[in-house]
């Protein structure tokens, strides 16, 4: 009896800790570099780390959370940011005022969405390999557009200025660019685990088969879903350019890799392993504060992915590892 | 039970497993004899699963031992039950797709040198022992996905012998088998018995226990129950002890008046499958439709359900012509479709049995595009109590559930459409006796409240205890449709088969 009794609870906190495990890992990283570096905690740090590393790479997460619960992946998210960013920054180099740049930022990421969309569920591409392809389009279009990948830099006069404004700018404490995340956040928490919409989706990544024979419009809810993507990443776009007033060639990259980790160490918030919204902010988060923190505690640049990819396969392997060992 | 000194290779006494509050196995004992057929039945969830995952390793026991070939084991692992020469044929087709017929046979075995594995020599052994066991001659190098079900159970059987097995536990081995197959899976497994190797065979179909075991463990509620003769124990008796309380009548009888056609079929045709289909199913309803494989009795439900789109002809319901040309169509127009099979196409295991029943029917909970919570609970509950769905609340995953109790939610995701037509695909495959019987009153029910029921079934006595008429395809064509004293199993055989046809003529 006491033996069977041990076996439980010590199942059980393997349990507790196996589904917390990101929780921990966020606690204990928060409290090491609040000790580490004096800076790290101090308001202008934080601002700085919400509005530079975390708010963009939510907002492309986001994106793919609705993709990744579809079960379809998109490979192209860099590119919807890097074509929103890009039409954004020539129009208003080109005197146009900012609604119209927006408005055209968001086209330009909304055309990479549909030709996603076109290519999974007309032409019955592999997601993978669909957006893969768009990637490398993408890419080259950027470098032929830009001779070779010049940057276009915004000066002075231009709408940009009221948009950096924007950005730098706060409402109660709390920087302009985290209140629109949260409010994205919200929308599409709501979309994926309240609407119906959203329960498609989750039906369609559970068993697509399913989803077909209860008559589901598969192939319309799945260009749904890889628009919606596409323009979450052109919110990004604009965020960016509006951030360093600039547009440089193929920098959206460089939030596909960190996405689809937030977006994966996430899903280990939930048994069943679904990507959730909380989850995948919750990865985000996790990213940001170790990238931020390392720096501040003096690593090197290069390092840092080093740390990142450690905290990854920890995070990991504590809650596949105990969960196993829970059952 | 211990009176008779047998060989005994597997011996589990005294089995206990909890899930949570669940009791799964109850202090259960099974005793495998060698060079004998051990049936084990029990109603889905009597713990025949449980127990025979605990064998293989699957599932830790709270409690109990395991006596393996005279010796006691421990902490069992899957790869550590296979090296004591116990061997499962899982229910699920646990091969590999995309490995050719060689590489599943010998998984985890590959004949080679060292690291390399040599195909070549695969292939040929596994064409030699599918030879020798079963007749069976596939072209060299054929994947597995190309294989009907039948032929991969015979492979997975195949890869156990092919390892020397000295116990084999079946799980449901015969349930997509066809007559034909199913004999000759038996005739291997008797030659296995009588060269001592153990045999146990997990099965709802009675009619094959009787025929094939020489002893039969019955399971209720996570222990055994006793363990008999079934050639000298009535199968009735077998079933009470299964089942406990009175299972009345196998199927069930019921009276309803057949009110206007509902679901009215013209002229259909698919190229290659069937033509010149026609035939209506009337409010109240239950129409058995039923041919053998490749006779395209399948590939009209199919039709019917926008799966596969008919080359021409007509289908009308309650008046209306449909274009059957996707799923979307058809679940729009009234017609429900519980697929054969389940996992793929019926209930998504990975959601809740909320998310699976309100999924065919959202619009009905929702207001501009989002989901009430509340008028969705509401609607589940009640669909949940009025099936009787055994599951620990709304929210558990359809994968916790039983066999049958999955299928009533398939069942219960179409209820809440309000459906006109249903049709049903092997709907009560893998389905234990209990809840076999209570999808029969589910179907009598939804007549009854006027719906018009199409049933394709292999089970000719289903067709005969439930359909008011059975339809009979043969070379796709309609060779009959039998009702009253002429739809009994005989006459449903021989028309299958070709070899009569008609009755009370095609039209009807």
């Amino acid at each position: 009896m006491n033996v069977s009794a041990n076996d439980n609870n010590s199942a059980g906190v393997r349990g507790f800790l196996a589904k917390y495990s990101v929780l921990i890992a966020f606690a204990a990283i928060v409290v090491f570099f609040a000790v580490a570096s004096p800076t790290f905690l101090t308001p202008a740090n934080l601002f700085n780390m919400l509005v530079n590393n975390v708010v963009m790479l939510a907002i492309v997460a986001l994106g793919l959370t609705i993709v990744i619960s579809s079960g379809d992946i998109d490979l192209s998210v860099g590119v919807s940011v890097d074509m929103a960013s890009m039409v954004f920054v020539m129009l208003l180099a080109a005197g146009y005022n900012g609604v119209v740049g927006v408005a055209g930022g968001l086209s330009a990421a909304l055309i990479v969405g549909i030709l996603n969309a076109i290519l999974i569920t007309r032409l019955n591409i592999s997601p993978f390999l669909a957006t893969l392809g768009v990637l490398f389009i993408g890419q080259s279009t950027q470098q032929l557009a830009t001779s070779g990948g010049q940057p276009i830099y915004l000066t002075s006069g231009y709408a940009a200025d009221q948009f950096n404004a924007i950005a730098r700018t706060a409402l109660f404490g709390v920087p302009t660019p985290v209140i629109a995340l949260i409010v994205l956040a919200v929308a599409v928490h709501l979309l994926l685990h309240r609407s119906v919409f959203g329960r498609y989706v989750q039906a369609m990544g559970a068993q697509p088969g399913v989803a077909w024979y209860s008559g589901i419009r598969v192939p319309r809810e799945l260009s749904m879903v890889h628009v919606l993507c596409a323009l979450l990443a052109g919110v990004t776009g604009i965020l960016l350019s509006a951030t360093v007033k600039s547009y440089v060639p193929l920098s959206g990259n460089a939030f596909l890799l960190d996405a689809i980790g937030a977006t994966f160490i996430g899903t280990t918030l939930s048994r069943e392993r679904k990507p959730s919204v909380i989850g995948t902010l919750l990865g985000v988060l996790l990213l940001a504060i170790v990238k931020n923190g390392l720096l501040l505690v003096g690593w090197n640049f290069y390092w840092q992915q080093v740390g990142i990819g450690v905290l990854v396969f920890l995070v990991l392997a504590a809650s596949f590892g105990l969960r196993r060992a829970a059952h | 039970m211990q009176t008779a000194k047998r060989d005994i290779a597997v011996s589990m006494t005294g089995i206990s497993k909890r899930f949570g509050p669940v009791r799964a196995l109850e202090n259960a004992n099974l005793e495998i004899a060698r060079g004998s057929i051990l049936g084990l039945v029990g109603q889905n969830g009597a713990g025949k699963s449980t127990i025979i995952k605990v064998l293989a390793g699957i599932i830790k026991p709270d409690s109990g031992s395991i006596v393996i070939n005279g010796e006691t084991v421990s902490a069992l692992t899957p790869a550590s039950v296979e090296k004591l020469g116990v061997h499962f044929i899982h229910q699920d087709r646990l091969l590999v797709p995309t490995a050719t017929v060689g590489e599943a046979v010998f998984l985890g075995h590959e004949i080679g040198l060292g690291p390399f594995v040599s195909r070549r020599a695969m292939e040929r052994r596994a064409a030699d022992l599918l030879k020798r066991f079963f007749g069976m001659e596939l072209p060299s190098g054929t994947l597995v996905k190309d294989l009907t079900t039948a032929q991969q159970k015979v492979v997975q059987i195949t890869r156990a012998l092919a390892q020397k097995a000295s116990v084999l536990v079946l799980d449901e081995p015969t349930a997509a088998l066809v007559k034909r197959e199913v004999d000759s899976l038996f005739d291997v497994l008797r030659r296995l018995r009588d060269d001592g190797i153990a045999v146990v065979f997990i099965s709802h179909y009675m009619q094959e226990i009787e025929k094939l075991c020489d002893r039969v463990t019955v399971m209720r509620n996570g222990t055994d129950v006793g363990t008999v003769d079934p050639r000298q124990t009535p199968i009735d008796e077998i079933i009470a002890m299964m089942i406990a309380r009175d299972v009345g009548e196998m199927f069930p009888k019921r009276s309803v008046e057949l009110g206007a056609p509902v679901l009215e079929v013209s002229n259909l045709r698919l190229g290659g499958s069937f033509e010149n289909i026609g035939f209506n199913v009337r409010a109240g309803e239950i129409v058995g439709l039923t041919g053998l494989l490749g006779s395209g009795a399948k590939e009209i439900v199919q039709c019917l359900f926008g799966l596969k789109t008919a080359d021409g002809g007509q289908v009308k319901v309650e008046g209306r012509e449909l274009s059957l040309s996707t799923p979307v169509r058809a679940v729009r127009d009234g017609i429900a479709m519980l697929p054969e099979d389940r996992r793929a196409h019926g209930v998504a295991l990975g959601l809740s049995v909320r998310e699976n029943i309100s999924l065919a029917s959202l619009r009905r909970y929702s207001r501009s595009g989002m989901v009430s919570r509340g008028a969705e609970n509401q609607a589940v509950d009640g669909l949940i109590k009025e099936l009787s769905i055994k599951t620990p609340h709304r929210d558990a995953l359809v994968r916790e559930l039983s066999g049958g109790n999955q299928q009533k939610v398939a069942i219960a995701k179409w209820l809440s459409c309000q459906s006109r037509v249903y049709v049903l695909d092997e709907p009560t495959v893998a389905v234990d006796v209990g809840a076999k019987v209570e999808i029969y009153n589910l179907l009598n029910r939804l007549a009854g409240e006027g719906a018009a029921i199409l049933l394709l079934s292999s089970d000719l006595l289903e067709l005969v205890g439930v359909c008011d008429r059975v339809l009979v395809v043969y070379r796709g064509r309609l060779a009959g449709s039998f009702s009253g004293p002429a739809m009994n199993s005989d006459e449903l055989l021989a028309a299958s088969s070709g070899a009569r046809s008609n009755a009370d003529g095609v039209a009807a």
